[in-house]
């Protein structure tokens, strides 16, 4: 009995491991083939590395790519900063109305990021922030999440630790980057993993808010790339795609193990 | 020249409570100090106001005649042991040592010689590279004092550093702990719940009971001359036998009751407790209980009445009333 739901959950499996991996089998396939074999499979297509040259080519990629690199770190940077700072307070320091802080920000998670887009445009356009870097960052620098988990935390240190870094001498933001800092780290590694992740895929509010190439990040330029009206080559589209998400899928694959032990120590699912 | 130390009508209110409620007491340099009490009576929090963790509702604290409320605890220039060693799970042996050094910026050789000499003090050299996770309790407090010694601060607050280690480390560690303190000339406010810790260690104790003083005095003092039944029946092993008598309560030490065949206070057996060299009797009398401590084994049954007694000078008298000692009243002994 155990042994048959052993083979039923472990071939389960493979078979959701299969229908989440399919699309990506799809692309490398597509990309490395000429486009007649694009929707077609035949063991002894010829293959080919023309689409990334083509794709590479079309589309201003290293722009977009920088572009996306710096909107995700500087997003990445904010996040960890104020979130951090944010966590501590609300951890460990007392003052008035913290418990209803702290709800306001948990209730902040319940918004849909998407009904702010018009709000946030006006805000963004009234600081003159349209189609640059701090302009697609901005809305995301302070992370819920971020503060939720950091706090969940925080709150699992001992307050000896804290107590003892006091009486070494240690200033506030000393006890923070000494004491805290160190002992979060797999909760850092998960939530910046998430963060970026999020951010480098991120669509709808980098469209609205960048214009040219001077902001615009992978996703956004993909799309124009792809639009119906310059006609839909998938083999090229698919080359684009894998030049797009491949920086994530090696940085992922190279740190596997890291970011699955930290998810459990975080305690994230 | 004030003594080096000075508590003055110090209270702490939690939720109105109050939990320290008017402590004064002075310390002396390179005077060894316990705070004993049971848990609860203020002890943690008088040390960690002193400490400057928390902050006193009321009251004065004086360092070389200085008052220190106003200071941050890294400027009083104190260190402390705590009961979970506190030592930093990320930070090796001697990272968790230097800390405090490098968080303010002592020189590297410094730094060096500090440490070096430290680790030598708590026989530390082998494992100085292994981090807090490998090391065993005994290890781990030895590491916390070295973080102190190093700190060359001239007050040393330890909050029941040996309450986490076992029987026979915590009685070496207790021996060490004193003779570092004399070594170093260290002043040092201890916080204990276990009088065999404040006795042996101690140069003077503090009792405290729900957030006041009890009795302040030499260890052997709080055993000769108890001002109070909370302390009698709070010193010794057992504690002082009590037994009401009119308006007064006679206490008798357990050690000093022994076993008569004639003319002694007649008696009930309820237990005998055998403890290898000794055995405790536990008796009752009118409502009260006498226990003893007889040489050797000594199995009476219980139930069976025998008769005790024991020298009228060691005899103590408390007023039932306000249970304070009260020496005017010789001679009264309930048998004749």
């Amino acid at each position: 009995m155990n042994r048959i739901t052993h083979y039923l959950s472990t071939g389960l499996a493979w078979f959701i491991g299969f229908i989440w991996l399919f699309p990506l089998i799809y692309a490398v396939w597509a990309a490395i083939h000429p486009s007649e074999f694009a929707t077609r499979f035949s063991l002894f297509a010829p293959l080919t590395l023309d689409n990334f040259k083509e794709a590479w080519n079309q589309a201003p990629f290293p722009r977009y790519m920088i572009n996306t690199i710096a909107i995700t770190m500087i997003i990445l940077a904010g996040q960890l900063v104020l979130c951090t700072l944010a966590a501590y307070a609300l951890a460990r320091m007392q003052f008035k109305g913290r418990g209803f802080m702290f709800a306001l920000i948990l209730m902040q998670l319940m918004v849909v990021p998407e009904i702010l887009i018009v709000e946030n445009y006006q805000t963004l356009a009234g600081l003159s922030l349209i189609d640059t870097y701090w302009g697609v960052a901005l809305p995301y620098l302070a992370s819920a999440f971020g503060i939720f988990l950091l706090r969940q935390t925080f709150k699992t240190v001992p307050e000896d630790l804290e107590n003892a870094a006091r009486i070494e001498g240690c200033s506030l933001l000393g006890i923070i980057w000494k004491v805290y800092v160190p002992l979060a780290k797999p909760t850092y590694l998960a939530f910046s993993l998430v963060s970026i992740s999020y951010h480098w895929n991120n669509f709808l509010w980098p469209l609205v808010v960048t214009n040219t190439e001077n902001s615009r990040p992978l996703t956004v330029g993909m799309s124009i790339f792809g639009a119906p009206e310059s006609g839909v080559d998938w083999s090229i589209i698919s080359a684009g795609t894998l030049i797009s998400v491949g920086p994530l899928l090696i940085l992922f694959l190279i740190f596997q193990r890291q970011f699955v032990q930290s998810f459990m120590q975080a305690g994230i699912k | 020249m004030s003594s080096f130390l000075s508590v003055s009508g110090l209270c702490r209110y939690y939720d109105g409570a109050a939990a320290v409620d008017n402590i004064n007491f002075e310390v002396s340099e390179g005077e060894f100090v316990a705070l004993l009490g049971p848990s609860g009576c203020g002890k943690s929090t008088t040390l960690k106001m002193i400490a400057g963790l928390e902050q006193p509702d009321a009251g004065d604290i004086n360092i070389n005649g200085k008052s220190v409320l106003s200071e941050s605890p890294g400027k009083r220039n104190l260190s402390m042991v705590f009961q979970s060693y506190a030592l930093f799970p990320h930070l090796s042996v001697k990272e968790n040592i230097v800390f405090g050094l490098k968080a303010r910026s002592v020189p590297k050789a410094e730094q060096k010689k500090r440490l070096d000499s430290a680790v030598d003090m708590v026989d530390l050299r082998p494992h100085l590279d292994k981090k807090p996770g490998q090391l065993s309790g005994g290890q781990s407090q030895r590491v916390a004092l070295a973080r102190s010694i190093v700190s060359n601060a001239p007050l040393c607050l330890m909050d029941e550093p040996l309450s986490n280690l076992d029987t026979k480390l915590r009685a070496d560690m207790r021996s060490e702990i004193r003779s570092l303190q004399k070594k170093l000339k260290l002043t040092v406010i201890y916080v204990t719940h276990d009088q065999v810790e404040a006795m042996s260690m101690a140069d003077k104790i503090i009792l405290l009971n729900k957030g006041s003083i009890e009795q302040a005095a030499e260890p052997e003092i709080f055993y000769e001359k108890p001002e109070t039944t909370f302390v009698a029946s709070f010193i010794g092993h057992p504690p002082m036998n009590l037994i009401s008598c009119e308006d007064v309560q006679i206490g008798v030490r357990p050690e000093h009751v022994s076993l008569v065949d004639e003319s002694g206070l007649n008696v009930v057996v309820n237990e005998s407790d055998y403890q290898g060299s000794e055995t405790i009797i536990t008796t009752t009398y009118q409502g009260s209980i006498i226990r003893a401590i007889l040489e050797g084994k000594q199995s009476i049954p219980s139930g069976s009445s025998i008769k005790v007694r024991w020298e009228p000078a060691s005899e103590h008298h408390f007023s039932t009333k306000t249970s304070k000692r009260v020496d005017t009243r010789p001679g009264l002994l309930p048998f004749q």
